[in-house]
């Protein structure tokens, strides 16, 4: 996911945050170039050299923005090495099967004998059911960073479309809707997700599920923001003139605008969500049959490997839970400032 | 009863309070930056919250620090469990029972060697020739600890009290169902009527309540016995102070019969944190850890290399079982619930039990710490007990389970059993969150099902009994405490049991009713022959071993453990080796002996809890900067 998240299409928007005059031209004349585009793929079929096609197009002037951001990016250290640092478990995590093999959460094929301390056969030695515990580890970081992941798109989703409906319609529609999102953001999240994982299934989707919809209103009040502030500018009025609906606004004007923000908040979210997860696992309310970091430190917890002293067991999933988190969040903050130089961020 | 363990699981997770505050204090001079003080104190406060959850040993009892300055003993024990209600007519947890078995005399005991009814309130009993009327010699030594004495009367207008059913009989019920009449001629002297001969005659577990006391309660089905203390009875120990979910404090009545317990003073401290009472008798705060739930392998083995400590690990009362679902129905009849029906073929039910290798559960789960099942009540009742002869056992066998499988209709088609209907075989098993033993089962029997082509859904929740009030379970792991008399135990699998409207609470266990079964049980009950009842008991046991419907798969050990440097010796039960929390009588705490020296409280806390702090610390202080940062980046202003 690493690479999605240095390559998501982030093509000139950049420019257009910057919120000057002539960022406006070049959207609107964009808008216009692209119009002529269509016509001329009406008219002539396709003309070899000069004129290329505003597909390929469009796609060079991705490509182009996508190497600026990846050299706005590399001047960031930290962000790097979060990223390398995310790379690395992201292939650990893909080739659990390959590395530790397929039968390492199987507690009848268990290899060892329960609660051994590390060893040259296990190098972070075994859980209560003799399993290798560095085996559990890797296979857990595949649960714990899909579930951080589609719990953040999720939360950014929803997010997303909270703020820009909300910023769009103002009245008494934004009005309701923001109520509800204050009435979210002050609802402590740890103790709604606890409350939703309870009542329904144990399940990696519950988990997803409840803290994807209890995180969510910082992503719709940010959203929120910038769609006013991008919906104040006059081009968006000259759109709307042209006869551009609500749909065309929001999709073809605000989101292109706001994706930056959204790109960099989902990085951040991610970091919050894997924490979540960790926390929910850890409070007993994931899928007991699935390996992952928090379930691991549960299932230590319950063994009764803190007063007996077995460091083994509790030290790596907590380790590993706080440098993906830490990764996650070097990424989004190195993203965010390359978006937004505005804010200025030390390198 | 002492039989709570099914559906009165209470949670195991708590944050300490005081930690809280802690952090506050010490993180607030920090002014370094104007930012930094605020992510300082995020990350620590953050850091320390799930450090007390991860690892609540670090104080785990801010005041309870043993008072022995005054010269009073106290012998304070960490239970898992809170008490439900101190009204004898109401309680069903074993902490509660066990209260009340040290505040009120029973009419009879158990002797702790072999179980056999010993005198306790009554002094003699003896049923007449056609078995129908019972006399019982109370005893004219008993007082209350208000200074009234005890009398046949107060055992009178108890047993009348419960069998007047104006919800007094939700704890005692099964022993008064069969009663006519009972009348207390003179003050020694209470005569039971009986419909039908009864043979729990001698083992009747009611607590007698002092008649001028509880005649003044308004709502006896209402009242908890909480008001006001200290509490008169006149059982070893005298009820003192009580707070909810926090301890019950019992003080030594010096007047008691037998004799006067040698500590001053018993308190029942709640810790739902097990791990956290280990940690607090490690420091010499509590004298005995509960075995119930039972420690840990690791807890246990970690406590063995301790000095002063002495860990107990005796054969339990309790069975831990698969229960299938039968089918849910009320008495009349009237089906409810969604329980699978493949489950209705027994020879499905069998199938899944002979895929189940409980030699291997007992290792690796237990770790040798339970007993391989097989029948229905455990092999400590030896007289009871019972084992399948050798071509009736459903033992470890894969192949025949899937030759049973196949023959019921339950074919493989690609890695998944399918049905007749075409809809591949998928069960639930609930789960009690808050027992490891259950999860850990869980993946086991997810594997060896699988194995099989059956899936498996380990549904884990912190209170089973509404699903399973409601009929809406597959498989379940079940469990309970068993007295040394089964009658309460085999009672629950009676039509009788059965809800009178659907999704009600009921007596019944798993929904099982069987014609042959109920003759059994009504015939067990009327034999006073203990041979012949025994003989009964084991053909109920035969008949449930072949049902399916309770795969008893192992009796766990009651592993507790003590300081020796507070108690000097304790009573076991069974005395040659036994438990020590959940007796069937006050023996335990009523022979502990306190030790001379002082608890050492070093106070030294162990390697784990360190790490534990350091790692939950470098978890938080991660997201404690993750936060900060976060915070910093979106309080900006974006226009």
């Amino acid at each position: 996911m690493t690479t999605d998240t240095a390559s998501v299409p982030a093509p000139q928007e950049p420019e257009k945050t910057q919120g000057t005059q002539n960022t406006q031209d070049t959207q609107d004349t964009q808008g216009t170039q692209d119009t002529q585009g269509t016509h001329n793929t009406q008219g002539k079929s396709d003309p070899p050299r000069e004129a290329k096609s505003p597909r390929a197009l469009a796609w060079t002037r991705r490509r182009h923005s996508a190497a600026r951001f990846w050299r706005e990016y590399r001047t960031h250290r930290a962000g790097v090495c979060g990223l390398a640092a995310l790379v690395l478990i992201a292939l650990a995590a893909l080739g659990a099967p390959l590395l530790v093999g397929s039968d390492a959460q199987s507690v009848t094929e268990a290899p060892g004998e329960a609660m051994r301390a590390p060893s040259g056969e296990f190098p972070l030695g075994t859980d209560q059911f003799g399993r290798d515990l560095l085996a559990l580890l890797v296979w857990g970081a595949r649960i714990s960073l899909t579930v951080g992941l589609l719990a953040a798109f999720l939360s950014v989703a929803i997010g997303t479309v909270v703020g820009i409906t909300a910023g769009h319609f103002r009245g008494w529609y934004a009005t309701v809707i923001m109520r509800v999102t204050d009435w979210f953001l002050v609802m402590p999240t740890l103790v709604l997700a606890i409350a939703l994982a309870s009542v329904m299934d144990r399940s990696v989707w519950t988990i997803i599920l409840a803290i994807g919809v209890t995180t969510w209103p910082t992503t719709a009040r940010l959203v929120r923001a910038q769609t006013l502030a991008v919906e104040s500018r006059p081009y968006i009025e000259r759109a709307q003139a042209l006869g551009g609906g609500h749909g065309h606004v929001m999709a073809r004007h605000v989101l292109p605008n706001v994706m930056p923000l959204v790109l960099a908040q989902t990085t951040l979210v991610i970091s919050s969500a894997i924490l979540t997860e960790a926390t929910l696992a850890f409070l007993g309310l994931g899928d007991p049959t699935v390996v992952s970091w928090g379930g691991l430190l549960q299932d230590a917890r319950e063994a009764g490997a803190v007063s007996a002293g077995d460091w083994w067991y509790l030290a790596p999933p907590g380790i590993a839970i706080a440098v993906v988190a830490l990764a996650f969040t070097l990424c989004g903050r190195a993203v965010e400032s390359v978006l937004n130089p505005r804010l200025g961020v030390s390198r | 009863m002492d039989t709570q363990d099914q559906h009165g699981r209470t949670r195991t997770r708590t944050r300490t309070r005081t930690t809280r505050t802690r952090t506050r204090t010490r993180t607030r001079p920090t002014r370094l930056h104007p930012r930094l003080p605020f992510l300082a104190a995020a990350a620590a406060a953050a850091a320390f919250t799930l450090t007390a959850a991860l690892a609540t040993p670090l104080n785990p009892a801010p005041q309870q620090a043993e008072a022995k300055d005054d010269g009073k003993k106290t012998l304070t024990v960490a239970v898992a469990q809170s008490v439900d209600s101190l009204s004898p007519f109401v309680a069903q947890r074993l902490l509660s029972t066990s209260v009340h078995r040290l505040t009120y005399e029973y009419l009879t005991n158990y002797d702790p060697k072999d179980n056999h009814a010993v005198p306790a309130f009554a002094t003699k009993w003896e049923s007449s020739a056609d078995k129908l009327t019972w006399t019982y010699t109370i005893r004219s030594n008993s007082k209350w600890s208000d200074g009234k004495k005890a009398t046949a009367e107060d055992a009178a207008w108890t047993f009348n009290k419960i069998m007047s059913k104006e919800g007094t009989a939700t704890a005692n019920s099964n022993f008064v169902t069969n009663f006519k009449k009972v009348t207390a001629p003179t003050p020694t002297k209470l005569v039971i009527e009986l419909k039908k001969p009864q043979s729990t005659m001698a083992a009747l577990d009611v607590p007698i309540v002092p008649k001028h006391v509880w005649e003044k309660v308004d709502d006896i089905s209402k009242f908890n016995n909480d008001k006001d203390f200290p509490v008169v009875g006149n059982g070893p120990f005298v009820l003192s102070e009580f707070k909810v979910d926090q301890y019950v404090k019992l003080r030594a009545n010096k007047n008691f019969w037998r004799g006067a317990p040698k500590f001053d003073e018993l308190v029942f401290k709640t810790y739902k944190d097990q791990d956290a009472a280990v940690a607090a008798l490690r420091k010499g705060e509590v004298s005995f850890v509960a075995g119930q739930p039972a420690l840990t392998p690791a807890q246990a083995n970690g406590l063995k290399g301790e000095p002063d400590i002495k860990v107990n690990n005796g054969p339990g009362r309790r069975f831990f079982a698969l229960a299938t679902n039968p089918g849910a129905r009320t008495r009349d009849g009237k089906k409810f619930g969604d329980g699978h029906p493949a489950l209705l073929d027994k020879r499905v039910r069998q199938a899944l039990f002979l895929s189940v290798d409980r030699k291997a559960i007992v290792d690796k789960v237990f770790q040798g710490n339970a007993v391989e099942g097989a029948g229905y009540i455990p092999p400590r009742f030896s007289e009871y007990s019972w084992k399948p002869s050798a071509d009736q056992e459903l033992g470890y066998d894969p192949q025949r389970a899937a030759k049973l499988l196949d023959e019921a209709g339950y074919r493989k088609k690609g890695s998944k059993r399918v049905g007749k209907d075409g809809k591949p075989l998928d069960f639930r098993i609930l789960c009690h969150a808050t027992d490891p033993n259950d999860k850990a089962v869980g993946k086991y029997l997810k594997e060896w099902w699988g194995d099989l082509g059956i899936g498996l859904k380990v549904n884990c929740l912190d209170d089973v009994s509404v699903p399973w009030y409601a009929g809406e379970y597959d498989l379940a792991f079940d469990g309970w405490s068993v007295n040394p008399d089964p009658d309460f135990v085999l009672g629950i699998h009676t039509c009788a049991a059965l809800p009178e409207k659907a999704k009600e609470s009921a007596a019944t266990d798993n929904f099982i009713c069987d014609n042959k079964y109920d003759e059994l049980y009504e015939k067990q009950l009327a034999e006073y022959d203990p041979a012949k009842r025994a003989a009964l008991v084991k053909q109920m046991e035969s008949w449930l071993y072949d049902s399916g419907y309770m795969n008893v798969i192992a009796y766990p050990n009651a592993v507790e453990a003590y300081r020796t440097d507070q108690i000097k010796s304790i009573t076991t039960m069974p005395s040659a080796a036994g438990n020590i929390y959940g007796q069937d009588g006050y023996w335990s705490w009523w022979s502990a002996v306190p030790a001379s020296g002082k608890g050492s409280s070093d106070g030294g806390s162990s390697t784990g809890v360190i790490i534990g702090i350091a790692v939950a610390a470098v978890v938080l202080a991660g997201g404690g900067a993750l936060f900060a940062m976060r915070r910093r980046s979106t309080a900006d202003d974006r226009e």
